[in-house]
This record gives structure tokens, sequence and C-alpha cells, in this order.
């Protein structure tokens, strides 16, 4: 039972962690706990069959082998020659950009697993529900979106049945023009009577007023803030800390209006999240494995994270204690304080 | 005031985007290449953020303008129907980049606006992304570039000056054709522009022969023309089978389609102001 903002955290230090290492211990071994994760917590109908990150492995890291291979002339230990009149591909063929192509397939194959995991383990509804207060329209869009997937691909086959029972097939891109536009007719039909039933229950009262000037204001005030600042940041490098004060407060200044607009939209939870220890373990350990792989450290141990096998490869090293710190991305699937599943929110006992 | 600050907004985010996806590029330009190596590794993670934080503050004006129920309701189904059509692009898979998400978003722009279009190409990419588990660090990139198809088919349905659809003929002949060409060549042009712009975020850190890779210092022509050889060699055929199935799709689905979504607008914006005095 971990929380959904937990897991965000967890996919994202995943991503973080796959894209700054280079080096293929830590890659493997980051996917590695990507798949114990998701074994442990992701319910039993997404763990049917071959795992999904195993199955984008077979293609991803083949093929980016075997591109990067044939097109990156680089690395001393020579497997072939192709004709130099192959355009691109002409010249010769290393273990070197292999090797290279294969790392990048499998650091692509990491994020995807850690993804794959997220997508897996966090219910959409719970998602929906992480929608910023600021974002009260996008967020009944959304929601309608969702509701309305279920009706739709139900309404789709209805209308398949019905234009079957006509004599209707479906055998090429043709054949879809009367089963789309009755779709799409009898869609718009819904949305008005939903339009109504929302009008009909005091939506316009709220949503009819725009947006108050002030708002409008700082929010075209924090981009201004934050374009100026990065620009400054890239093209004025005497300036690099007066730049990088203005990006973050042209950020702050856009999360303030964000608060400011959230403000006007009063919002009532019927089963509140409670945030648990186990969560807790979860952040602290995705904070463990940020503060291994970011931080500064004056610790050699840190260097390992990077490699490349050019010119020559050579066996990559490997930090023990980098590889420990890495395993604080396994917390989710400890049950050290739960004895329930990994995915369900947390809401309180019925009394 | 209220417009002069809507465009300011408008405006500002478009360019935190479009320096978001180009901002590898001028990185290194005053730099020298230890510092590019060194910011090699964060620079995608840096602009996912700015990306994201850019598209938070775009859909924050958009939303706030006011949007009726039937306007939320009417986005929120469409969203719902090109989202069911990537479950099946998803389910059964396509010749190349083929996607049928693509046309709904442009024709509902073309009818409805740029605004419209900005917001179903957006929540058109995240529910679709939501329901197929295609979330990740590419979604706010996918849902910059779709909402970009979605607004410029809007200034596309302004510029062309065919908003007034309810002085259209019932039936899709004679003045629809030019409609219907000029939409076909609008998608095929976005069914390449979109993967050539998707490609830029992550194209600066890829790797690959001299001649299609980044690489610090490179002008702005022979960064072009090794993009070119990169998009050639790896984007051009999977995205030319998402510009011709644009193409096909809107010559079969663009007349009744364009047709639905006006008479629905219509219905719609259809209201009784009571008289006064």
């Amino acid at each position: 039972m971990v929380d959904v903002r937990a897991w965000l955290l967890w996919a994202l230090t995943v991503l973080v962690v796959a894209s700054s290492a280079r080096n293929p211990f830590y890659v493997v071994l980051l996917l590695l706990i990507t798949m114990v994760v998701g074994a442990t917590c992701a319910p039993a109908r997404g763990r049917r069959g071959a795992p999904s990150s195993l199955r984008f492995a077979a293609v991803a890291v083949p093929m980016a082998a075997l591109f990067n291979g044939l097109t990156a002339h680089l690395g001393d230990t020579v497997l072939l020659r192709l004709p130099a009149w192959l355009p691109l591909l002409g010249g010769p063929v290393t273990l070197e950009a292999l090797a290279f192509g294969a790392l990048n397939g499998l650091t692509l194959t990491t994020i995807f697993s850690g993804f794959a995991v997220f997508n897996q383990v966090t219910p959409v509804r719970d998602l929906v529900r992480l929608t910023p207060r600021a974002f009260h329209e996008a967020g009944v869009v959304l929601s309608i979106a969702l509701t309305f997937v279920p009706q739709t691909t139900r309404s789709l086959a209805r209308i398949r049945e019905a234009q079957a029972v006509r004599g209707h097939r479906v055998r090429g891109l043709r054949d879809w023009l009367p089963v789309f536009i009755p779709l799409l007719v009898s869609g718009l039909e819904r949305s008005m009577g939903l339009a109504e039933a929302m009008v009909a229950r005091g939506y316009g009262a709220v949503s009819d007023r725009a947006q108050p000037l002030r708002t409008q204001a700082l929010l075209a005030l924090g981009l201004f803030v934050l374009l100026g600042g990065w620009l400054a940041f890239l093209f004025l490098p005497s300036w690099k800390g007066v730049a990088l004060g203005g990006m973050i407060v042209g950020v702050g200044i856009i999360v303030g209006v964000l608060r400011l607009a959230g403000r006007a939209v009063p919002r009532t939870v019927y089963r509140p999240y409670r945030w648990s220890r186990r969560d807790t373990l979860v952040v602290l350990g995705c904070g463990l494995v940020l503060a291994v792989t970011l931080l500064p450290w004056p610790w050699p141990g840190r260097a390992t994270l990077a490699y490349t096998p050019f010119p020559r490869l050579t066996l990559p090293p490997f930090d023990p204690l980098v590889g420990l710190g890495l395993l604080g991305l396994v917390a989710p699937a400890a049950r050290m304080y739960s004895s329930h599943g990994c995915t369900h929110p947390h809401y309180p006992k019925a009394k | 005031m209220r417009r002069s600050l809507s465009a300011a907004i408008y405006v500002l985010s478009t360019a935190i985007g479009v320096l978001a996806f180009v901002y590898p590029f001028v990185l290194d330009v005053r730099a020298t290449g230890s510092l590019g190596v060194a910011h090699s590794q964060d620079a995608p993670l840096v602009t996912a953020a700015l990306v994201g934080l850019s598209l938070v503050a775009l859909l924050v004006e958009l939303q706030g303008q006011a949007i009726s129920a039937k306007t939320v309701a009417m986005l929120g189904v469409l969203v719902a129907i090109t989202s069911v059509l990537r479950f099946v692009e998803v389910a059964v898979p396509m010749p190349g980049g083929f996607s049928p998400v693509f046309v709904p978003i442009i024709l509902a722009g073309y009818v409805f606006g740029s605004r419209f279009g900005f917001l179903m190409g957006a929540f058109t990419l995240l529910v679709s992304g939501l329901i197929t588990g295609g979330v990740g660090p590419w979604l706010p990139y996918q849902m910059f570039a779709s909402g970009w198809v979605g607004m410029s088919a809007g200034w596309l349905g302004q510029i062309s000056n065919l908003q007034s659809h309810s002085q259209r003929p019932a039936s899709g002949t004679g003045d629809w054709r030019l409609e219907i060409v000029v939409l076909s060549v609008f998608g095929f042009a976005w069914g390449l522009l979109y993967g050539a712009i998707i490609n830029v975020y992550f194209w600066p850190f890829a790797a690959g022969p001299v001649e299609q890779t980044w690489a610090p210092g490179i002008g702005p022509g022979e960064t072009l023309a090794r993009y070119a050889a990169f998009y050639v060699a790896t984007s051009l055929g999977w995205d030319l089978m998402r510009a011709a199935g644009n193409v096909a799709l809107i010559l079969l689905l663009g007349v009744p389609m364009v047709h639905t979504l006006a008479r629905f607008q219509r219905r719609f914006h259809f209201e009784v102001h009571p008289a006064h005095g």
C-alpha cells in the first residue's frame, strides 16, 4: 500500500538515475530492481506472461546495438569493414560501437521498465486525484474523458454489431466511415446531455468566472522572468548567478500562481489519503539514491557511474557502495510495515 | 488588457517550449566542450521539467478563460473518442508511425478554434497515455507537440476564413474540396513535423555517426544538415506512414466529420439572451 505520490517520486528517481548513469553494471542493477519491484507490487493481472520489460529489451537492445554498430565507425576493435561506397554504413564496424548501442538500448529499457511498473501499480483515478486544484476545469475534462473511455468502447462495439447486422463488414479503411461517424455523433449527443446535467448542478456558476486579472498578470510575469533568466543563463556566462536566481524566482512565481488559482476552487475529499510509514520509507529510499548519484560528494566511487566503451572496450568499474545506494529503490517492495499489497490507496476502514 | 496578457502568456509559454526543445544546441555554442559534457546528462531532465512547467502555465491560462460546461463536456467526450482510437492503434499495430489520433485533433482544432485545438491535442495524448500505459518522460513533449497540432489547425481555420460553418452546404460537394485539399496538405505536413519535433529533444544526446550527430560548436547550418541526415536515416520512412495515414483519413473522414462537428458547434453555441428594456 504505497501512496501514489511516493510512486511518482520512485518513477522519477528511476528516470533521473537511468539518465545519469552510463555504467552498464549499475544500469542492469537498476533494471533488475524495477523488475523485482514490478513483480512484487504489480497486480496479478498485469504480471501475466513474460515481463514486458524483457520483451522490450529483446527488441531495443539488439536494434540499438545494430544501428549504432553499423552507423558509428568509432572504436579500436574492428570486427569487419563495410564497403566505403555504402552511404552512412560504409566503414569499420567496431565492438565498441556495438557495445555503446547496446548500452543505450539498456538505458531505454530501464526507463521503460520503471514507468511500466508505475503504470501498473497506480490506478488512473489516483493519478487524477493528484491534479492540483488550480486545474479544476482540466481535472473535470480529464475525469470526463476517462469516464467516457469505457462507454465509448462499448458504443464502438454496439455500432459495429448494428452495422454487421445490416451486412456491413470492416475490411479496409473506408469501411470504418459508417462506424466512426455514428460513434462521433452519439458521443457528442451524450456530451450535450452531460453539459445540461452539469449546468443543472451549478457547474457554470463557478466556471463561467474568468481568471482574475491579477492571476493572469502574475503568470505572465513569472513566465517572463523564467524565460529571461534562462536566456541570460545561456548567453551571458558572467551573469550565471543572477540568471539562476531569476529562473528560480520565475518558477516560484508560477508555482505561487498555481496555489493562488487553487485557493479559488474549494475541494472536498470523501476518502482522504493517509501517509504511512511505508511511504516515508519509499521517499527515504529515493532520497538515498538521488544523494548517491547526484550530490557532488568528494568520494571517488561516484565517478564509476560514468563509463564509455570508447576508444577500447574495457570492463566497467563497480563500486559496491554505489550499488548498495541504488538498492534504496527496492523500498516499495519491502513489506515490513504492512501485510497488504502495494497498490491500493489508503482508505480508512469502514465502520 | 486581459487580451494582451493572454497573448503574452501564449507567446512566453510557446517561447519557453521552443527553447526547451533547442536548449541543448545553444548550451554549448557559448561554452567550452567540457561544460557541454558536464551538462549533457542533466539537460534532458532540465528541459523536460521546463517543458512541463510551460505546459502547466499555458493550461492555467487556457482553462482560466471561462470555459463553459458545454465546452468542458464536449472536450472530454472528444478526447475519450480519440483516446479509444489510440487504444485501437496499440491493440492493432499500424504501419510505421500511422496513428488515427491526429486527424480528430486537426479537425476539432479547425472547427472549434486554436484554444480548443490545443487542449484537445494535449489532453488526448495525456488520456491515451494513461489508458495505454504510455506515461513517461516523453509525455510532456508529446502533449506540447500535439497541442501545437490542434492550435495551428485552429489558425488554419481562421486564416482560411472558413470557420463560418453555418453558411456551408449540407452535403459534401463543391465548396468542401478546397478545404479538404488544404487540410490534407496540413495533415501531411504535421505527420512529418510531429516526428521531427519530438526527435529534437533527444537528438543532441544520441550517439551515432559524426555526420548525423550534433557536436558542440557546430554552426546552425551544419546542425540543420546533420539533423536532416539523422532524420532521413532514422525517422523519415516511419513519419511518412503517419503523414500518408493523415491524408487518407482526412480524405475519408474530413467532409463528414467537419460537417458533424460544425453542426454540433452551432448547437453548442446556441444561447438565448433575454431582451432588456
